[in-house]
C-alpha cells in the first residue's frame, strides 16, 4: 500500500513532533520537573506515529511505552499536552495528577496505562470483543515491545484474539532490550512475531527506522483487520541506545552496553533524518519545509512545557481522593 | 401463591442474570464452561441469549479478567464468572491492581462497570484453593465492592444491584448454600450493596457474620434462645460495610462477636473489629471475639470442618463475650 505525499508530510511532521517532545521530556526530568520516571523514546519512534497515524477516534489503542506513548498518541490526534502535564503533577493533567505517568482520554477510546508490562494485552482482547459484540466495526491497536511477550498474559491474548477473530493488531515495537536484558537471551528465536504462526496469526517484519515502511505497513494490517480476518501481528524493528529508565545505567545483563556501538546507532538510524532524506529525494519536501517543521515541533514543545508549568501542582485532599475511588 | 415460591440461591443468581440481561443489552457473562453450567446458575442461559452473550473462554483466567475489563471500558457491562472464587488469584494484577484502581488513577473519568462471581467456602473437603474466600483480599484493596448473601432472596436483589452497579463488583457465595432454598419474589427488586440484614433480633449479644456463617450463626440463637438472646447481622456486604447498623445492634446488645470464615489474620473480621474499637468502643461491655479460620492453608481430606467456624466454636465465643 502506497502512502500519499500528503500522508507522508504529516506523518514525518509528527515524527520531529515527537521527538522535540522526547527531548523535552528528558529536559524536564533531568531538571527535576518531573513527578514520575520516564522511559526515552529516542531513535525508536517511528513505529508508534505509524500506529496511529490511520486510526479513527473511536479506535481503541494502548501505546508502547518508550517516550509513554507520545508519538501514538499525537499521531492519532489526541492533545498530549495534558499529558505531559501529567507527568509533571498538575492539576490540568489528563488524570488530574493522580498517576504521574497514566494517559486517560477515554473520549478518543485511549483508556490508560499500566506500571505492568504487558497488562494490555488482555484488555485489548476486550476492546476486540467488544467491538465484534457491539458490530461496531472499531479496530484495536495493541502496542508492545518485544520483551512483553515473556508476559503469559500475552499469549492468553493472542489465543483468545485468533480462536474469536478479534479485530485487532499486536503491534511489537522490537528494539531487542527488556529493561537490562537482551531480547535475544530471553527469547529462542530471531523475531518474537514467530509466536503468532502458533495461533494462526499471520505476521511481518518491518524495519523499524524507515517511517514509511511502518506506515504501510500499518495501512497494510489494518485493512486486514477491518476485513474481517481477525488479528494480525507486525514487528517493527528498532533500536534503543539509551538505558531502559532515565538515570539508570544501560546494562545488558552483567555487562554496560558499548557507548560507541550507541552512538552510532544514534547518528546512522534516526528515523527522521532518513525519512527527511527520502522526502528530499522524491521532491515532496524542500529543505526549508524540513526546517521550517523542525522549529515548528521545537516550539510546540516549548509551549507544552510552559503549558504544564503554569498549571498548579495537583495536592486534593484524602477526602477528596477518598471520595473520588468509585463512580457515584 | 408467588409469596410462597421458594428457589435456590443458584436459581436466584440466575433469574437476576436473566431479567438483567433481558434489560440491558450490554449486559454479557463470560467464565470457563459456562455454556454447559459447571454450576446451575449459567444452565442453559444461552438457550435464551446465545453463544455470543453467554460466553466460554479459553481455561485463561488472566485473559478472561483483563476481557472483561477491556470490555467495559468500551462500554459493555460484563459478568466475570471465575467458577471457584480462588481461580480469580490468577488475575490479581487485573482484580486488584487493574480493575479496582483505575478508575481512581486514571481520573475518575470512566467507569468500569464488571460483576466478578465465584463460588468459594470451607467444608467441601477439596483444599485451598476451592475454598478460599477473596472478600478479605477484595476489601484490602480500593475500589473493589465485594458482597456475599445468605439467602436466595438477597442473592437475587444484591446480584441486580451488582449488575447495575458502575464499579467492579465481587459477588461471592458459599459452594455450601447453592442448593440452599428460600422465598424469593418474582418481581425486580434490588438489595442495596452495603446494607447490613438484621436476620434475627436479640439483646444480649450481636453476632455478625455472613454466607454460610449466618445459619451457623441463627442455629447457636436457637440453640441459646432460652438463655442467651443473640442478634444476628448478616453483613451482607464488606464494601462499602455498613457499619452504622452494626453500631446500632452493639449500643443494643453491648457485645460482638464476629464470624468469618476466612483466615483470622488481617482479614473482615479484624477490619470490623478496629473499626468497632475506634467508632464504638464505648459501647461494648466486653471485648470483641472473632471466630475465623485459623492462620493455616485450608485443608483437603477429612480435616476443615475442624478448621472452619462451627456452630460449637460460635457458642463457645458467644458464651464468652456474655461471661
Amino acid at each position: 500500500m502506497s502512502l500519499t505525499n500528503d500522508q507522508k508530510i504529516v506523518l514525518f511532521r509528527n515524527l520531529a513532533r515527537a521527538m522535540a517532545l522526547d527531548r523535552m521530556m528528558m529536559r524536564v526530568i533531568r531538571a527535576g520537573k518531573m513527578v514520575g520516571f520516564y522511559h526515552e523514546g529516542g531513535i525508536a519512534l517511528a513505529p508508534g506515529i505509524a500506529a496511529g497515524a490511520f486510526l479513527q477516534k473511536e479506535d481503541p489503542m494502548w501505546p508502547h511505552y518508550r517516550a509513554h506513548g507520545l508519538a501514538h498518541m499525537l499521531s492519532k490526534g489526541i492533545d498530549i499536552k495534558y499529558y505531559v502535564a501529567e507527568h509533571m503533577g498538575r492539576e490540568a493533567g489528563c488524570c488530574k495528577g493522580r498517576s504521574s505517568f497514566h494517559m486517560s482520554f477515554p473520549e478518543d477510546h485511549v483508556f490508560g496505562f499500566s506500571g505492568n508490562i504487558g497488562a494490555n494485552f488482555p484488555l485489548s482482547v476486550g476492546y476486540g470483543f467488544a467491538a465484534k459484540y457491539k458490530q461496531s466495526g472499531q479496530v484495536v491497536m495493541n502496542c508492545s515491545g518485544d520483551g512483553s511477550y515473556g508476559e503469559g498474559r500475552c499469549h492468553e491474548a493472542l489465543l483468545m484474539s485468533a480462536n474469536w477473530k478479534l479485530p485487532a493488531v499486536f503491534w511489537c515495537e522490537a528494539n531487542g532490550m527488556a529493561q537490562h536484558s537482551n531480547v535475544k537471551d530471553l527469547f529462542p528465536g530471531p523475531n518474537v512475531s514467530s509466536l503468532a504462526a502458533g495461533f494462526g496469526i499471520p505476521s511481518m517484519v518491518v524495519d523499524g527506522q524507515d517511517l514509511f515502511a511502518c506506515a504501510e505497513a500499518a495501512l497494510q494490517a489494518l485493512a486486514h483487520v477491518r476485513q474481517g480476518n481477525g488479528p494480525i501481528f507486525v514487528e517493527c524493528k528498532t533500536y534503543r541506545v539509551q538505558e531502559h529508565s532515565v538515570g539508570g545505567v544501560n546494562y545488558e545483563g552483567p555487562n554496560q552496553r558499548d557507548p560507541e556501538l550507541m552512538a552510532k546507532w544514534k547518528e546512522t538510524l534516526n528515523p527522521l533524518a532518513l525519512a527527511a532524506a527520502r522526502l528530499l529525494a522524491e521532491k515532496v519536501l524542500t529543505q526549508e519545509d524540513i526546517d521550517q517543521i523542525k522549529a515548528d515541533a521545537e516550539r510546540e514543545a516549548d509551549e507544552v512545557e510552559a503549558f504544564c508549568e503554569a498549571s498548579p501542582k495537583a495536592l486534593p485532599s484524602v477526602a477528596e481522593m477518598q471520595a473520588a475511588v468509585y463512580t457515584a | 401463591m408467588s409469596s410462597q415460591r421458594e428457589l435456590t440461591l443458584c436459581e436466584a443468581i440466575r433469574e437476576a442474570y436473566v431479567e438483567e440481561m433481558r434489560r440491558d443489552e450490554r449486559v454479557f457473562m463470560l467464565g470457563i464452561s459456562i455454556q454447559a453450567g459447571t454450576f446451575p446458575h449459567t444452565k442453559n442461559l444461552c438457550e435464551e441469549f446465545g453463544t455470543h452473550r453467554v460466553v466460554d473462554t479459553p481455561l485463561a483466567e488472566t485473559g478472561m479478567a483483563g476481557c472483561a475489563m477491556g470490555a467495559a471500558q468500551e462500554g459493555l457491562r460484563p459478568i466475570l464468572d471465575f467458577m471457584y472464587a480462588g481461580f480469580s488469584y490468577f488475575a490479581g494484577s487485573e482484580v486488584f491492581l487493574q480493575m479496582g484502581q483505575y478508575h481512581f488513577l486514571h481520573g475518575s473519568q470512566h467507569p468500569l462497570p464488571i460483576v466478578m462471581v465465584g463460588t468459594c467456602g470451607v467444608g467441601r473437603r477439596v483444599g485451598n484453593e476451592h475454598a478460599t474466600l477473596p472478600y478479605g483480599m477484595a476489601i484490602h484493596h480500593p475500589g473493589i465492592k465485594t458482597c456475599m448473601p445468605a439467602t436466595p432472596y438477597d442473592a437475587k436483589g444484591l446480584m441486580k444491584a451488582a449488575i447495575r452497579d458502575d464499579n467492579p463488583v465481587l459477588f461471592l457465595w458459599h459452594t455450601n448454600l447453592m442448593m440452599h432454598k428460600g422465598y424469593v419474589p418474582e418481581e425486580d427488586y434490588v438489595v442495596p450493596l452495603g446494607v447490613a440484614d438484621i436476620k434475627r433480633e436479640g439483646s444480649d449479644v450481636t453476632i455478625l457474620a455472613s454466607g454460610l456463617q449466618v445459619h451457623s450463626a441463627l442455629k447457636v440463637a436457637e440453640k441459646l434462645k432460652d438463655e442467651i438472646s443473640v442478634e444476628v447481622v448478616d453483613a451482607r456486604s464488606f464494601e462499602p460495610f455498613d457499619r452504622e447498623s452494626l453500631l446500632r445492634s452493639i449500643e443494643k446488645t453491648t457485645r460482638l462477636v464476629i464470624v468469618d470464615e476466612d483466615f483470622e489474620r488481617g482479614g473482615f473480621a479484624a477490619e470490623v473489629s478496629a473499626q468497632v474499637m475506634e467508632h464504638g468502643y464505648d459501647l461494648l461491655d466486653a471485648p470483641v471475639r472473632r471466630v475465623c479460620h485459623p492462620n493455616i492453608p485450608v485443608p483437603g481430606g477429612y480435616i476443615d470442618v475442624y478448621t472452619m467456624p462451627t456452630s460449637e466454636r460460635i457458642e463457645e465465643a458467644v458464651r464468652e463475650v456474655c461471661r
